[in-house]
């Protein structure tokens, strides 16, 4: 089982690439993944700075969705998951002993690719939803939920009926309610996982307008099959990749601009340019 | 590849050899569906007819009066019906959190292996014959249960409740209520096991993911969603608590006094068993009368399974959208 | 925690520490420590220095205590947060222990009273000339099982092709009575044994048309069983799929044949698990043997005549006996009928696992 890694460069650690002084807000050392014993993430470390967007990319099964999951600690919940290595935010490790998960997770928000709304609650339940499932109160709950559907660029469509059940609006609409849903709980970093893959291009639109106004004020992580997407919306980019039955890990990281029109590796470049994927 | 020399018989067009056979086939499928169809109506008008006699004769009272004696024709069996509304409400005060918390420890506490053993337990228990449970209430069970009723007697004695003037505490509706609950948790477990599991996985992660505890998913979320099913769980057990004969026979005594508060006495109701035992000694007009116990019981019985059918099927519909 | 520093290209074997989520520091595993077994213990000692009676002490003294413990513990793990998770868990484990003793104790009982009178001649002899004084040596429940066998037996006979063809009738057909049908056979489920039996018996017996005999009692719990058979049978034909369907109509087959000998044969597994799954419900029914037959001593291979016992009836009768020797014929029959359930059920799991 011979294969060509000489390329592979460890991009991750060198600082230059990223804007001046700009502390890693998230990071990931040597993480390994193992479901059972099956190795899926081999050696990933990757840097995130903050208040940027980064863009996980690369072919379909290689381990980006499985790999965010272990940023908020989601992927422990799964039976037989394993892990080795370290997740620093803000220079802690939110693996170390005696960190309650749940804080983590308030920390670091997460939107899935199915828009999942709770059916059985109202919009406004929804926005709230965070808070009351974490056991936190708000002094002033009006003001909370408008201002989160407003950052999810929702509040003029719903505002008239935010008593209506949740079930009741588009998919695109449901997705930006669970983004506002994640946005309550004022988290630094929010992980998204393909967020817009099941909606039509007009969500898409409005969708990644959202991203670039809150990136802002918190550090994205986002898993796209997009390449054109990648391109619109982040400020770096990782390119994961697995070969035959082996485990997954990053060919190469750096400024997007970088990645897709000088890529250093010759898969990277292949990828980029749809050979393959 | 055909060669000349085959030969192979045409099929005219219009043959009717096949629709014949189509024609019986399908014949005989409409005939079961509409036989199947047909038996409720059928059992319940019968039923309905042949006590005909006893209604008009007893009128309202039937179901309102408290006085069984073949001798003077009255023939009342409210205690009855008081009876096994007592009993299915204590086996619910049981039946139901031991139910969820059964079916929420297998789909969401219990590694896959205990789970699926439990799985296996539970339809172990419901396929228990009653009888057998019946048995093990009478000689094993009602000792020890009568034992609590004792204790309960001891410290509690002052809520009406709890009061027993009679001091035997053996077949009483207590004990029954137990009984009636280890009847109704397999019923009642299964159905929830399933709808809870039926809950999208998403949802329980996007919860999760917001911060949710083990506690706050159950309560916010999952219970929530699931609730229809489980009611529909729920409202099968009621049918079959009600519905059941041997075991309460068995474990309580059937008084025709109507008993609701006195639950530690030995004096109860129950409309099933009270069928089973009086049918050997009743001649004509308590036979009449014990065929009218039956259409209440079937009626009652049957509201209660529409009912749970309806939510069942309403709620699984709600979840598949 | 393990930081694998030499990163090999190919897979590695995932490392004994693979789970950071579930170290914690000294004080946390302490506590979670005494919190399982310290309530245990004192409970037990208090239990001893009262006296107090299992129960009491299970709900007066160990609940609370293991709540408190439990409570305690949490807020080391996760602050008060963590509180109403550890009171779920304890109350959650709790219940099911309850559960799984209740079962464990009734199948316990069934076998130690019931092995008594378990013997080859307790199986292989009826009950001809048994006293309720006459010693577990003589007599015993072969008439009893043949009886049931003949009676299950031809509600069996009878049920499986009604009970399949109203799965015919709901998945094959397009008839708009499909959804009356569905609703009435699933609410028909809830037939109470009772009301089936007393029907079987003011319908044939009280109008003069027959006596209170063997078949009688299949006509009773085929009432039962129908129900149950056809709705299952519904389920596992629906999820044949389509495309078998379509591939026998396209190669000319009518519709019956392409039902027997291609759609069946597909759900076969699932059908018989649904057949074996109505038997082990009625198998056991007591209430509508009580009002369609009267329980005899001697074997009884004829179903349309003379006195037919089952084993449900046999027990009953047992019981109604009343001495201590015959209660523990009742057991042992009780413990025959426990064995003859538990295959049925066993037969129906591995059929259900079979794929054809």
């Amino acid at each position: 089982m011979t294969t060509d890694y000489s390329s592979v460069t460890n991009v991750a650690h060198d600082k230059s690439q990223f804007r001046d002084g700009v502390e890693a807000h998230l990071e990931a050392r040597n993480l390994h993944v193992w479901f059972g014993e099956r190795h899926v993430i081999n050696n990933v470390s990757l840097e995130f700075p903050e208040n940027s967007v980064t863009a996980l990319i690369g072919p379909s099964g290689c381990g980006k969705s499985t790999f965010i999951r272990t940023l908020n600690r989601m992927h422990e919940l799964i039976p037989n998951a394993g892990l080795a290595g370290e997740v620093l935010f803000k220079g802690e490790n939110v693996y170390g002993p005696n960190i309650d998960p749940v804080n983590v997770r308030l920390n670091i928000g997460m939107v899935f690719q199915k828009p999942n709304p709770f059916p059985t609650m109202t919009i406004r339940g929804n926005v709230l939803s965070g808070l009351r499932l974490s056991g936190r109160h708000s002094r002033n709950e009006d003001e909370l939920v408008e201002q989160a559907l407003t950052r999810a660029s929702l509040w003029n469509e719903v505002k008239d009926r935010l008593g209506a059940p949740a079930g009741s609006l588009s998919g695109g609409q449901q997705q930006r309610l669970c983004i506002a849903r994640s946005l309550a709980l004022s988290p630094s970093v929010l992980l998204m996982d393909e967020p817009c893959s099941a909606l039509d291009p007009g969500s898409t639109i409005r969708i990644e307008e959202t991203i670039s106004e809150i990136s802002q004020s918190m550090t994205i992580v986002i898993v796209t099959h997009n390449m054109q997407q990648a391109q619109r919306v982040s400020n770096q980019t990782a390119f994961f990749l697995a070969e035959d039955n082996n485990p997954g890990y990053v060919v190469e990281f750096g400024e997007t601009n970088q990645i897709f029109r000088t890529p250093r590796d010759r898969r990277t470049e292949d990828y980029v340019a749809g050979r393959f994927g | 590849m055909l060669v000349d020399g085959d030969k192979i018989t045409r099929v005219d067009l219009f043959a009717s050899k096949s629709r014949r056979g189509d024609r019986v086939f399908f014949g005989f499928a409409k005939a079961a569906a509409y036989f199947a169809f047909s038996l409720v109506f059928l059992v319940f008008i019968f039923l309905s007819w042949r006590s005909a006699s006893t209604f008009k004769e007893q009128g309202f009272s039937f179901v309102t009066g408290s006085t069984w004696d073949q001798a003077t024709n009255t023939f009342q069996i409210m205690p009855m019906l008081v009876g096994s509304l007592v009993l299915v409400v204590l086996a619910l005060i049981v039946a139901v959190p031991s139910s969820i918390a059964v079916a929420y420890f297998i789909e969401f506490m219990a590694p896959a292996r205990i789970a699926r053993w439990a799985t296996n337990v539970v339809d172990l228990l419901a396929a228990l014959p009653s009888i057998v449970i019946a048995l093990w209430g009478a000689f094993v069970f009602t000792p020890v249960a009568a034992s609590w009723g004792r204790l309960l007697n001891q410290y509690f004695g002052s809520i009406p409740f709890f009061k027993n003037e009679v001091d035997n505490y053996y077949r009483s509706p207590f004990i029954g209520g137990w009984i009636l609950a280890i009847m109704m948790i397999p019923i009642i477990t299964s159905v929830s096991r399933e709808v809870i599991s039926r809950v999208d996985k998403e949802l329980v992660n996007a919860s999760y993911a917001l911060g949710a505890t083990r506690f706050s998913a159950m309560r916010r979320v999952i219970l929530p969603t699931a609730r229809g099913g489980i009611l529909g769980g729920i409202l099968l057990g009621i049918g079959r608590g009600l519905g059941e004969t041997i075991a309460i026979l068995y474990t309580i005594n059937l008084i025709f006094h109507v008993n609701i508060v006195r639950i530690l006495e030995n004096r109860g109701g129950a409309v099933a068993p009270m069928i089973a035992s009086y049918y050997g000694e009743a001649e004509s007009k308590a036979i009449s009368a014990l065929l009218a116990a039956g259409v209440v019981l079937f009626g009652a019985t049957l509201i209660v399974n529409m009912f749970a059918t309806y939510i069942v099927q309403r709620s699984e519909k709600k979840m598949a959208s | 925690m393990t930081i694998l520093e030499t990163a090999e290209f190919g897979p590695v074997a995932r490392p004994a520490e693979a789970t950071p989520w579930r170290n914690r520091s000294t004080s946390t595993l302490t506590s979670i420590g005494l919190a399982s077994v310290l309530p245990v213990v004192l409970a037990f000692l208090i239990a001893m220095h009262f006296a107090m009676p299992g129960a009491t002490a299970l709900v007066a003294v160990f609940v609370p205590l293991q709540l408190i413990a439990a409570g305690t513990a949490a807020t080391f793990v996760g602050g008060r947060r963590g509180i109403p998770d550890a009171i779920l868990t304890v109350f959650v484990l709790v219940l099911v222990l309850l559960v799984a003793v209740v079962l464990g104790s009734v199948l316990l009982n069934l076998i130690r009273k019931g092995i008594h009178a378990l013997s080859i001649q307790f199986l292989f002899y009826d009950s001809t000339y048994v006293t309720s004084a006459t010693s577990l040596d003589y007599g015993g429940v072969f008439h009893a099982i043949i009886g049931t066998l003949i009676v299950v037996g031809i509600a069996a006979l009878v049920t499986i092709p009604l009970g399949i063809g109203v799965g015919v009738f709901l998945t094959e057909t397009r008839s708009p009575m499909r959804g009356p049908v569905r609703f009435i056979t699933q609410s028909m489920t809830g037939l109470p044994s009772i009301v089936s039996g007393l029907f079987i018996y003011a319908f044939f017996v009280l109008s003069g048309f027959s006596k209170q005999v063997g078949w009688l009692a299949s006509a009773a719990l085929l009432l039962l069983m129908l129900p149950t058979v056809a709705r299952l049978s519904e389920e596992v034909l629906k999820l044949v799929p389509q495309d078998l369907r379509s591939a026998a109509m396209a190669l000319g087959a009518p519709r019956n044949k392409a039902f027997f000998q291609v759609i069946l044969p597909a759900a076969r597994s699932g059908i018989i698990t649904a057949i074996l799954l109505g038997l082990a419900r009625i198998v056991g029914e007591t209430a509508p043997l009580l009002m369609t037959t009267i329980p005899g001593d001697a074997t009884n291979y004829k179903p349309f005549s003379g006195l037919m016992s089952t084993l449900p009836t046999y027990i009953y009768k047992w019981v109604s006996a009343g001495s201590e020797i015959a209660v523990q014929r009742a057991w042992g029959a009780a413990l025959v009928l426990l064995i003859l359930v538990g295959i049925i059920f066993t037969l129906a799991r591995i059929f259900g696992k079979q794929k054809f």
